[in-house]
């Protein structure tokens, strides 16, 4: 390999890789904050993802919204269905039992729902799109090439968890869903509505992904698989601590740009088990993950 | 307990003789009836492949059942779901031959999970003919039992791939990204073979059908200088690479095989408008375009067996023409098994077809030793609104070696 | 009265091949081989209160020792079967040594990540596994006998699962399985009562590696063919689901788990369209009303009937 070529290919492996890894660390963020408050991973999170896509789709396509209409009404949809899966159906499964296990199986269900209803709908299987919110003309940065929707990407996504960070530290609300998530207890005593607090950090991580929906879709094409994803916001997650949401979002990027220089350097092969090694490698090295501390010790 | 232990040792081996079953004479065929078990990817992210493939066959099968059935016999059909998982489909073959008690099996979309019914089928001397599988695993080496390629072997479009960049565009250098699954081994040791015959130079990229970003395959393709990229993968990585090939701003020829073409109206939503399509061609294996004069009537066929189906969005699905030429083989070697067909007679008369199916681009054709159907593709080229055939019909130079 | 509903239950597994077709007794060997891996999960999760969500990984690994050791050795199956499962316990000891230093979520995400890994090496490992094209397993043999269908092998799998039956419940009653539950219960106060908490858990794991490994050998008892897309996360999830929904902690949930979601897959195969939907209802209706699982009052029975 040239000197020239192995610097295209470390600026270009680096500049895409910021632009996907900005979108798994929203799918980190989204997951990270649903931890954080009940204590079970999510694994509906990437079906909540394709279910909001799909909604983008049904409106900005086979309806023929305008974006300024179907964003929102996206955004809003995955509000609602995220808060009430919480509100009725989570609440009940941590009522009955407050074991993680069973909240994650619950969270399991869900996602088979979501894609059965997506295939059901029968658009689950052709790979479609919406139209991409900015152009996909390429810019040169030095010698990587991006399109202006890379850059609208990485704008939006670096915004958007600019504005959470914001609420998370700055709010009555995000101070309220911090104490649930350190001691629901104490939190409890001094007056949080614990079951709402859920509700809307259910709902806000439905809103996060909605977000990724609406971001990714185009760039990656949608299926009803494309949940799958959210395989790659866990690696981010976990890499950045799974408690910690700066270390989420530097896992993403983490995530992203060693997922183009392990394709670019080593094999195209090795670009799905990239990931993993990573996964395996941080957690070897540090068991809590790069930013995470360490967590109470918990029954199953 | 030692003793029970010591029975047991004893009786163990008695007993599993005692289960091994003998071999009855042909099931599933009476005066009035053929029994035909069918298997396809009815459900899941692979219902695609599958779906309306197995109605094609149901609604040929129907066809010749209401112009009298075969030398007086209707032919009934079970169908199974096989998820396009080795163990469901397993379970589903197994279903059909032991409790359905079926005189052949038509199935199988998927080829990795169709290969694991292979030892099955052939210890048992049942006819697997498969649907729309390749299933080039389970047809070579040549069994006496097993059929497919209908669609086309994927050994034969790997080389026919090659053999068109080379004579079309004169290609000295190629780019070449297929899947890292079976499929994608069996496309990439026939474009091997072709390669060297054609002294082509071959850059290979094999990625990962769940793909998301194809930057770094696409650059390492683009970093060999080719004259021209062949796409071997499923729709969606397809798209992204064609997309990424007009981020780029690469020119050269983009040939693209029919395992990426699922709907090619929205392919070209899919990369982003006709920009990107400026330069492509693609590999297929169907007679004319979809719904084009020479196979319009398969589509016409499947609206009047399906009307509540075919309003309803993507269906026909775009493999669905796929389903007919098995239907067709099995009926032509029924009838020539004769009026009292056996399983025998009618594997011999299935080694013995050469027919146009009037669906596929090349003629279904076995032999003593060959057992895929179709090895001959045609291409086409597509520039996001319109389909243009081009002349000649490639195959493979791969030849299958014991 | 349990005792009789038990011999009732072996009789009618024993009668099994001869009243019914090979589909059935097909079906029959992969319940019993899902029923074995679920008694691994359940020792490792349900016991030990350690999440493994390996259990593909190792399973496959059993399939594959099996497969390429009956090919290359010939060995009569019983030393095939053993192998899978040591092959399989050896691995899950050296991924456990690395992983037990991480709990919960990272216990669980980083076994999580060894199996996508192996199911990776799997695929891609050509020249050993056969990658993508699968693996051809050849028929199971005893002295001089090859098992060729799956009546034939369904007394070997039964005898298998029926010894790893009880290996579990003598596990799960022995010191070692009360050792499992105070680890589960607190670590610190499992480490006051002097229980040694680190080779504990890593002991848990390998078993339930074991168990998993042996599993694959039985599959390799009556099935001719495996592909790593079997072995995906799919299927660790499938074997939570059911050790969960049968009733997490007990020995009965981890079997009758196994199977009955193995004849709700099955059943769910005659109704296409809307499977998955099905599917997702099942769990979320069974977490929200049946917390303890399915079998939970058959395990608490069977406790009462212990202490008798």
């Amino acid at each position: 390999m040239t000197l020239s070529l192995f610097i295209l290919f470390l600026e270009q492996g680096v500049a895409s890789g910021l632009v996907m890894g900005s979108v798994y660390a929203l799918l980190a963020l989204a997951i990270v904050i649903i931890f954080k408050t009940s204590e079970a991973p999510n694994f509906a999170q990437g079906d909540m993802m394709m279910g909001a896509a799909y909604v983008a789709l049904y409106l900005l396509v086979f309806r023929k919204a305008p974006p300024i209409v179907a964003i929102p009404l996206t955004i809003v949809v995955a509000f609602v269905v995220a808060a009430l899966f919480r509100g009725l159906v989570l609440a009940k499964v941590a009522k009955s039992s407050g074991s993680p296990v069973n909240l994650v199986i619950a969270t399991l269900g869900f996602s088979y729902v979501l894609r059965g209803l997506v295939r059901g709908a029968g658009v689950g299987d052709t790979p479609r799109t919406f139209p991409p919110l900015a152009s996909t003309d390429s810019i040169m940065i030095d010698q990587a090439s991006v399109t202006i929707l890379d850059l609208v990407i990485f704008g939006a996504a670096i915004l958007t968890m600019a504005g959470f960070f914001w609420m998370f530290a700055y709010t009555k609300l995000g101070r309220a869903m911090r104490a649930v998530g350190m001691n629901p207890k104490a939190a409890q005593l001094v007056g949080v509505n614990i079951g709402r607090i859920h509700m809307l950090v259910w709902g806000l991580s439905g809103v996060i992904s909605a977000i990724a929906a609406l971001l990714i879709s185009p760039k990656i094409l949608m299926t009803a698989d494309m949940g799958s994803i959210v395989t790659l916001g866990f690696a981010a997650a976990i890499i950045g601590g799974f408690n910690s949401l700066p270390g989420a979002v530097v896992g993403g990027f983490v995530i992203g740009v060693s997922e183009n220089l392990v394709g670019l350097f080593i094999s195209s092969r090795a670009i799905v088990v990239a990931p993993f090694v990573a996964i395996m490698l941080v957690l070897i090295v540090r068991p809590q993950g790069l930013f995470g501390g360490r967590t109470s010790i918990k029954k199953v | 307990m030692r003793s029970k232990l010591k029975t047991l040792a004893v009786a163990l081996p008695a007993l599993m003789a005692a289960l091994s079953t003998a071999a009855a004479a042909d099931p599933g065929i009476t005066d009035k009836t053929i029994k035909i078990g069918m298997f396809a990817p009815l459900s899941g992210p692979n219902a695609a492949y599958g779906f309306d493939v197995a109605n094609a066959a149901k609604m040929y099968y129907d066809k010749i059942n209401k112009d009298g059935g075969i030398n007086g016999r209707r032919i009934e059909y079970i169908l199974e779901d096989d998820r396009c998982d080795a163990n469901d489909l397993v379970a589903a073959v197994k279903k059909l031959v032991e409790q359905d008690q079926v005189f052949l099996l038509n199935g199988g979309s998927c080829s990795a999970a169709t290969v694991a019914a292979k030892d099955f089928v052939v210890r048992n001397k049942i006819p697997l003919i498969m649907l729309n599988a390749s299933g080039d695993g389970a047809l070579y080496p040549p069994t006496d039992y097993i059929f497919g390629a209908f669609s086309i072997s994927q050994y034969a479009v790997g080389g026919a791939m090659i053999n068109f960049a080379e004579k079309t565009f004169g290609v000295k250098r190629l780019a070449y990204v297929n899947h890292d699954d079976a499929y994608g081994a069996w496309n990439l040791t026939g474009a091997k073979v072709d390669a060297a015959a054609d002294k082509v130079d071959l850059a290979v990229e094999s990625v990962s059908p769940t793909i998301t970003d194809v930057t770094a395959p696409f650059l390492r393709l683009r970093a060999s200088n080719p004259d021209a990229l062949l796409i071997v993968t499923y729709a969606r990585p397809a798209a992204l690479l064609i997309k990424k090939a007009r981020e780029m701003g690469f020119d050269k020829p983009i040939i693209l095989s029919v395992t990426g073409t699922a709907n090619l109206k929205q392919l070209a939503e899919n990369v982003g408008g006709k920009g990107a399509l400026k330069n492509l061609y693609i590999q297929d294996v169907l007679a004319d375009a979809p719904g084009g004069p020479k196979i319009k009537w398969v589509y016409d066929m499947y609206k009047a067996a399906y009307p509540e189906l075919a309003k309803e969005p993507d269906h026909p699905q775009t493999y669905m023409p796929y389903g007919v030429p098995s239907a067709e083989a099995i009926v032509r070697a029924l009838k020539a098994a004769g009026p009292e067909p056996t399983r025998e007679k009618f594997l011999a008369a299935m080694k013995q077809e050469d027919f146009d199916t009037h669906v596929m681009a090349g003629p279904v054709k076995f032999g003593p030793e060959e057992r895929a159907a179709n090895k001959s593709t045609v291409f086409m080229k597509y520039d996001g609104s319109s389909l243009q055939m081009l002349p000649g019909v490639y195959t493979t130079r791969w030849t299958y070696k014991n | 009265m349990r005792s009789l509903a038990l011999l009732v239950a072996l009789a009618a597994l024993v009668a099994l091949p001869f009243a019914t077709t090979g589909y059935v007794v097909y079906l029959a060997n992969l319940l019993l081989t899902f029923t074995v891996i679920c008694l691994g999960m359940h020792l490792v999760l349900g016991e030990a209160g350690q999440f493994s969500l390996a259990q593909a990984a190792f399973y496959g690994i059993g399939i594959y020792t099996s497969g390429l050791s009956g090919a290359a050795f010939g060995w009569p199956f019983p030393c095939s079967v053993l192998a899978a499962g040591l092959v399989s316990a050896v691995v899950g000891l050296l991924i456990g040594g690395l992983a037990l230093r991480m709990r919960d979520i990272y216990l669980a995400l980083a076994t999580f990540a060894f199996g996508e890994a192996m199911q990776w090496v799997l695929m891609d490992w050509t020249s050993v596994t056969g990658g993508p094209n699968g693996l051809h397993i050849a028929p199971a043999r005893l002295f001089g006998l090859q098992l060729l269908t799956d009546k034939q092998a369904y007394p070997a799998v039964l005898v298998i699962a029926i010894l790893m039956l009880g290996l579990a419940i003598l596990l799960s009653r022995s010191r070692l399985g009360r050792a499992f539950r105070a680890v589960r219960e607190s670590e610190v106060a499992a480490m006051a009562m002097g229980v040694p908490v680190k080779s504990t858990k890593l002991i848990a794991f390998a078993l339930s590696a074991f168990f998993a490994g042996v599993g694959g050998g039985m599959f390799a008892l009556y099935s001719t063919y495996i592909h790593p897309d079997s072995l995906g996360f799919q299927t660790t999830i499938l074997v939570l689901t059911m050790v969960v929904v049968g009733g997490l902690g007990s020995i009965a949930g981890a079997v009758g788990g196994a199977i009955v979601f193995g004849l709700i897959s099955e059943l769910l195969r005659q109704t296409p369209s809307y499977q998955e939907v099905i599917y997702g209802l099942i769990l979320i209706v069974f977490m929200m009303f049946a917390p303890k699982g399915l079998f939970a009052f058959l395990g608490e029975s069977f406790g009462r009937l212990r202490r008798a």
